[in-house]
């Protein structure tokens, strides 16, 4: 990779680095996990790059891969024998140790961490305000798929919030 | 409380977790393979030595189909044989393709169908072994022709051909629906996870399962 491509690499991972948080907390439960997946969602993106098609915003691309690297995450128990011989490449925070007044955000990760992989995905994407459409195509699924399931989501989140406040 | 009420929050989010994420950017630019890479490369060796395997399997048979050309029952054992060798062969040069072609920018729902075709080699070997097991007869007929020297097939009896022959088909046909049925799509069925889960293991079914349900309303 030529300078002048790490140098930008550099850039739009600093302005975009909130994604990685908000993928890894929606996707692991534990903090190691969380350590370990925007480990390697950063360096799929690192060693993708090359292959980056600037036809595409760099935030749906950064959406794309990290999701991918989310979803086929898989880490056996034994693997964090091997944690000691890692080199630290990101440092994330813990969830619980942030910020006590954005209430609002905890209860949405607490309702994100009870969807399954897939509606997970498309409530982070829908949560970004992009559309239907881009939605479906990030995904690979159609678009009345996508409005049918943020529609369930919807009415899921709704029910949740009256039982809570009943 | 509605979800659209929420963007605003989530977004902001962004700039409110900037501290909450530092990144290594000197050590970053060091890395030149990570686990999931790794992982794939090293499946990617695997199949390659498969395929050698498969192809001495090959040569091997054709050079005992050569040696005796007959039409016997050991030389058409030799070429069923063969063609099961021929499809794990292609199936491996097929998987070597995919796994080098794996894009982890594609669409969620294709990279994940190319990850559960990756992953779900060992379940597609069972299969052609499984889809062997009606031809059992043409094991036994290379094998006593290879150890005694001797055509079985001239030996059987008229009853034992149709016993032999009869519980072939019906081994056909019981393999072929446990070949239809070990599909992704049918990971509901108890006994369909149950069977991926012992052949491949856990991380199969939760594949299965992901593209399943992702699958579901397009339906």
């Amino acid at each position: 990779m030529t300078t002048t491509k790490k140098t930008q690499f550099a850039q739009a991972m600093e302005q975009h680095k909130g994604i990685i948080y908000k993928i890894v907390n929606s996707y692991c439960q534990n903090k190691d996990d969380r350590q370990d997946l925007a480990q390697e969602i950063l360096t799929t993106m690192w060693l993708a790059y090359d292959n980056y098609n600037n036809t595409y915003k760099f935030s749906t691309w950064m959406y794309r891969i990290s999701l991918n690297v989310a979803i086929s995450y898989y880490r056996k128990d034994s693997r964090r024998e091997d944690k000691a011989n890692e080199e630290c490449i990101v440092k994330i925070a813990d969830l619980s140790q942030e910020d006590e007044s954005n209430e609002v955000v905890k209860q949405l990760y607490e309702f994100i961490g009870q969807l399954d992989k897939l509606n997970k995905a498309i409530m982070l994407l829908y949560l970004e305000s992009e559309s239907y459409e881009s939605i479906a195509n990030s995904l690979g699924i159609s678009k009345t798929n996508v409005a049918t399931r943020i529609s369930r989501i919807k009415h899921t989140l709704k029910l949740q919030f009256e039982t809570r406040d009943s | 409380m509605n979800l659209d009420n929420f963007k605003s929050a989530w977004q902001q989010q962004s700039t409110d977790t900037h501290s909450a994420i530092e990144i290594n950017q000197a050590k970053l630019a060091e890395i030149k393979i990570n686990k999931q890479i790794k992982a794939l490369n090293k499946m990617k060796w695997a199949r390659i030595i498969e395929s050698c395997v498969f192809l001495i399997i090959i040569v091997l048979l054709w050079k005992y189909i050569a040696a005796g050309f007959t039409f016997s029952a050991p030389i058409i054992s030799a070429f069923i044989l063969n063609l099961f060798a021929i499809i794990g062969l292609a199936g491996n040069i097929g998987q070597i393709v995919l796994i080098s072609n794996i894009d982890y920018s594609k669409p969620v729902n294709q990279l994940q169908k190319d990850f559960y075709r990756v992953c779900s080699h060992k379940l597609e070997l069972t299969k052609l072994l499984l889809m062997s097991v009606p031809f059992y007869l043409a094991y036994v007929f290379i094998g006593f022709d290879l150890l005694f020297g001797i055509d079985l097939y001239q030996y059987l009896e008229l009853h034992m051909i149709w016993f032999y022959s009869l519980s072939s088909v019906l081994l056909f046909i019981a393999t072929a629906w446990v070949f239809a049925k070990l599909n992704y799509k049918n990971i509901s069925e108890k006994w369909v996870n149950a069977s991926v889960q012992f052949i491949v293991g856990k991380r199969l079914v939760t594949m299965a399962e992901f593209l399943n349900s992702s699958e579901l309303i397009e339906s």
